[in-house]
């Protein structure tokens, strides 16, 4: 790893001193932790760092016009952020030109790629991402219950929640302008951080990432309240891959499982 | 008596009328005599109040009337979201929730004498009227009153009928409408315990000088006005600074672009005033919306001086 | 003196329970600690840093402040009484009981918010002191101490190598609880340990000083450039008290409610009519700075930040006020 993350740093380096990027996302270490940074000089390309405990999806800041304004940029990207950009790129949220990954994962870094090669990497290297098996089998197990058991377990998480909205910061998908707990003309979803406003927030967030989640885990790792929403992130990820073979992330143009229809998809719910 | 700071009243619609698209006038009566008297001890021009309805929220308006007319108060807004939507399909007869009057006012005593420039642009017209009648109805305390109002577009002038009355020479400026298409309910009756006698003449009144005018492109081909944004129009009247107040309301970009011409006519900071508009929830000074710099504008305002408005980080307002 | 041993403290908040009291205190919960509602069964840990603050307890995340049924062409008030059961909160932090100066500074100056007042009056706090600090803990360098308890109605030291606690009664509603506490609570002797000493980060006097005249400082965007803008700050802070006010409701019936709101939003500022102040995350991290160090102190007297670093400790992006203070306001010896 030590290997790829100082050809990571090289390559971060040279794409600012070429004048390629005008800035860097990637992790820095502070304390025991890792932490997103932004580096906009070659020489601070030495502080860029990397490994499995970065969890936060750095594809997140091309929301931020802060960010986005000091286009283009390269991001330090896992496999899980190059599907995020991929994602971005085929909802039309992001450019050719304006990002490039530097891509890096566990089998190693991969290079400076354009949005074009990310398919082509993630596809040799990590062709079929699925979620750590041990997540796999607390979703069995969860849906193994009834659904009334289901239900009065996640009321029981749900309740925890704030509302803070971490997950939806944390996302790259999350990129509404106006999210629709916020519209209220008219107003979907109950504001109060409480019973059934809180399942309908949580439960609504997590639709709205079916066939578009990449699994990277960020809005978990984000809830400061520790709410496993993973769990539901992976089980619709499943149903999306099983019922209509979505595994978004691994093409340019793909189109997006929600915003498409097929002859072939299973019309059987429909009597 | 309730002591929930959050528990509005009950006012019911006496009257309405459309000013101007989307935007509507309510004449509201207290239904609750101590909650009416209550206010009147307390209400000063310039204050504002929370109206709302359940289940739709509160929304914050100035007090479009003055304080010389105690039988009612009238609010004037725009449909522009959840509340004002509801509020606006609420009809005559019918209630809607109130708390107020909230927040500081113009120091309308310490003006007697001086003359008095008013400047508006848009919906920020109802919070000078409230002020512009309370002065005619004590007409001789104060010198000249001039007020510079514009709007984008002709159609978006409100309180039109007053316009005419106050302006006298533009009576069919308004897309060819003439003031008796207006629905005569928004007109303020005669003054009861007001200074004056002379009451509202329905044409022209001579103690006003009222410039209108709107924006490029705003014009009717029958429009009689000024055709320049609300800065430019206040230039070339050039009124002038001596013994003058000037009080300006308006979106904060109008504001930014007035300062600058105001003070090149020479107004001192401290004698011109201005209103913000910053987001209030609560109207009390606790839910910290509304802070910018070292003020909770629903405490502190609605009206600041331009010299304590200069002194507020301009980045929050 | 007064003695709690650390493996009574069950008892105690079960005394309370018997007596009346709402117990509030922190509980493990699926690996995460919380201060919550007690319930017979539930494991206390006692010296762990909560998730959340025992705000909570005094103006919740949410809170019913309007109730109405529609009748006719009108509505009718229901009259809504602040929902204020006598609590006790045990074991709460240092930090989070003097962040109640703070609540009490502003839901009472000019007018009194009732609501709160209601659950702060019937609440009693019991603060216990901190015998370790972790390196988010910065109350030292915000005036504050891990052994004091202002704004608590009763001090437990920790003492005998955490093995017991010295109980010590500072106001009646304190004394209230020890009587209540019944046979938890023993006489005996015991030394106290220790107090967690976190180092002096930065300097309060200067950061307020550098933020008076810095608005305009560049300083903002490169500060805020990992800020996401969510409100997890705002809602673990112990002192954060911007609210939103939200009616709920059906056709028939409906609530106001007021609900936690957080500067941090894109959201907060937006006027109807589109103009945004705070337009950018730099704007709103700003705010959330000024508002803690600069306006609230000018207004108030006090900061509006205690230290406890929750913030820091829960931010998905690494944001840190204390790292944010010590920038511009470095010690003389740092």
């Amino acid at each position: 790893m030590s290997g790829a993350i100082g050809a990571m740093r090289a390559d971060a380096a040279k794409l600012l001193s070429e004048g390629a990027v005008k800035l860097v996302l990637g992790y820095c270490v502070r304390g025991n932790e890792r932490y997103p940074c932004f580096i906009s000089e070659a020489a601070q390309a030495e502080a860029l760092d990397f490994d499995q405990s970065c969890r936060q999806n750095l594809a997140a800041y091309l929301r931020k016009p802060e960010v986005r304004g000091r286009a283009p940029l390269a991001v330090v990207s896992s496999p899980a952020v190059c599907r995020s950009l991929l994602v971005l790129s085929s909802e039309s949220q992001i450019r050719e030109n304006e990002v490039r990954a530097l891509a890096i994962g566990p089998k190693g870094y991969g290079g400076i790629l354009g949005l074009g090669a990310l398919g082509a990497w993630l596809k040799a290297d990590y062709p079929d991402l699925v979620p750590e098996q041990a997540l796999l089998d607390r979703v069995a197990e969860l849906s193994a219950k009834t659904a009334q058991e289901r239900a009065k377990f996640w009321m029981k998480e749900f309740e925890k929640c704030t509302r803070c909205y971490a997950c939806r910061a944390a996302c790259p998908g999350c990129y509404c302008e106006r999210c629709i707990v916020e519209k209220n003309m008219p107003q979907w979803i109950s504001s109060a951080a409480a019973g059934h406003g809180n399942y309908a927030w949580e439960v609504i967030r997590a639709f709205h990432q079916a066939g578009r989640c990449t699994g990277c885990g960020a809005c978990e790792a984000a809830c400061p309240q520790g709410l496993p929403l993973m769990l539901l992130n992976a089980r619709l990820s499943q149903d999306a891959f099983e019922e209509f073979g979505s595994r978004p992330g691994y093409e340019l143009e793909a189109k997006p499982l929600i915003g498409s229809w097929s002859a072939e998809d299973d019309g059987s719910f429909i009597r | 008596m309730t002591d929930n700071l959050y528990q509005p009243t009950t006012l019911r619609i006496a009257d309405s009328r459309d000013e101007a698209p989307d935007v509507r006038t309510f004449r509201l009566e207290f239904t609750d005599s101590g909650y009416r008297s209550e206010f009147f001890r307390r209400y000063r021009v310039g204050m504002f109040g929370l109206y709302g309805l359940p289940g739709a929220g509160e929304s914050v308006f100035c007090v479009a009337s003055p304080p010389t007319r105690t039988d009612h108060i009238e609010c004037t807004f725009r449909k522009a979201g959840r509340v004002t939507s509801a509020l606006q399909d609420r009809e005559i007869g019918q209630t809607i929730s109130f708390r107020g009057p909230y927040g500081n006012s113009f120091p309308v005593d310490s003006w007697k004498g001086r003359d008095l420039l008013f400047i508006a642009g848009g919906i920020a017209l109802p919070p000078l009227r409230s002020v512009i009648w309370n002065i005619l109805d004590r007409r001789a305390d104060f010198g000249k009153v001039a007020i510079v109002y514009g709007a984008r577009t002709v159609a978006d002038l409100v309180y039109k009928q007053e316009l005419a009355e106050w302006g006298g020479r533009i009576p069919t400026a308004y897309g060819g409408g003439t003031s008796s298409g207006y629905p005569s309910v928004g007109r303020l009756p005669t003054a009861n315990g007001g200074g004056t006698s002379s009451g509202y003449p329905s044409v022209g009144r001579k103690d006003v000088d009222l410039t209108l005018t709107v924006d490029p492109g705003g014009e009717t081909p029958d429009w009689k006005g000024k055709i320049a944004f609300v800065p430019t129009a206040l230039k070339e009247s050039a009124p002038s600074s001596e013994n003058c107040t000037a009080v300006v309301c308006g979106p904060p970009i109008m504001i930014k672009l007035t300062m600058p011409v105001l003070r090149g006519l020479g107004f001192e900071p401290k004698d011109i005033y201005t209103t913000l508009e910053n987001r209030m929830k609560c109207g009390v000074g606790k839910c910290g919306r509304c802070n910018a710099g070292g003020v909770y504008v629903c405490k502190d305002g609605p009206v600041f001086t331009l010299e304590q408005f200069q002194s507020l980080p301009q980045g929050d307002l | 003196m007064k003695l709690l041993d650390r493996s009574k403290s069950t008892d105690f908040a079960a005394a309370l329970a018997a007596a009346g009291y709402r117990v509030a205190a922190p509980v493990s919960d699926g690996g995460l600690v919380r201060i919550k509602e007690w319930a017979p069964g539930a494991e206390i840990a006692a010296s762990e840093m909560p998730l959340n603050s025992m705000k909570d307890f005094l103006f919740p995340r949410t809170e019913v402040i309007g109730r109405w049924t529609l009748e006719g062409d009108g509505f009718a008030s229901q009259d809504v009484r602040p929902d204020a059961p006598k609590t006790a909160v045990l074991f709460a932090k240092p930090c989070d009981a003097a962040a109640l100066a703070v609540l009490d500074a502003v839901f009472n100056w000019d007018c009194k918010d009732c609501f709160y007042n209601a659950k702060r009056d019937a609440a009693a706090v019991a603060v216990l002191a901190c015998g370790s600090a972790d390196e988010h803990c910065f109350c030292t360098s915000v005036g504050g101490s891990p052994g004091e308890a202002h704004g608590a109605d009763l001090l437990f030291r920790p003492a005998d190598g955490g093995l017991r606690m010295i109980v010590e009664p500072l106001t009646a509603k304190g004394k209230a609880l020890a009587d209540a506490a019944g046979s938890a609570l023993s006489e005996g002797q015991a030394q106290a340990d220790p107090i967690a000493r976190p180092a002096e980060r930065f300097d309060p006097g200067k950061a307020s000083a550098w933020l008076a005249s810095n608005f305009e400082s560049p300083l903002w965007k490169e500060l805020s450039l990992p800020c996401l803008g969510c409100g997890a700050c705002a809602y673990a802070c112990p002192a954060c008290h911007c609210f939103d006010i939200q009616d709920e409701g059906s056709r028939s019936e409906s609530v106001r409610c007021r609900n936690w709101d957080s500067c941090g939003f894109g959201l907060f500022t937006l006027h109807a009519g589109g103009h945004n102040p705070r337009a950018d995350q730099s704007a709103r991290w700003r705010q959330r700075m000024m508002h803690k160090f600069s306006y609230f102190p000018q207004r108030f007297g006090r900061l509006a930040c205690t230290g406890c670093g929750r913030c820091a400790r829960l931010c998905q992006a690494g944001m840190d006020i204390a790292r944010a203070c010590a920038r511009i306001s470095p010690r003389e010896n740092a």
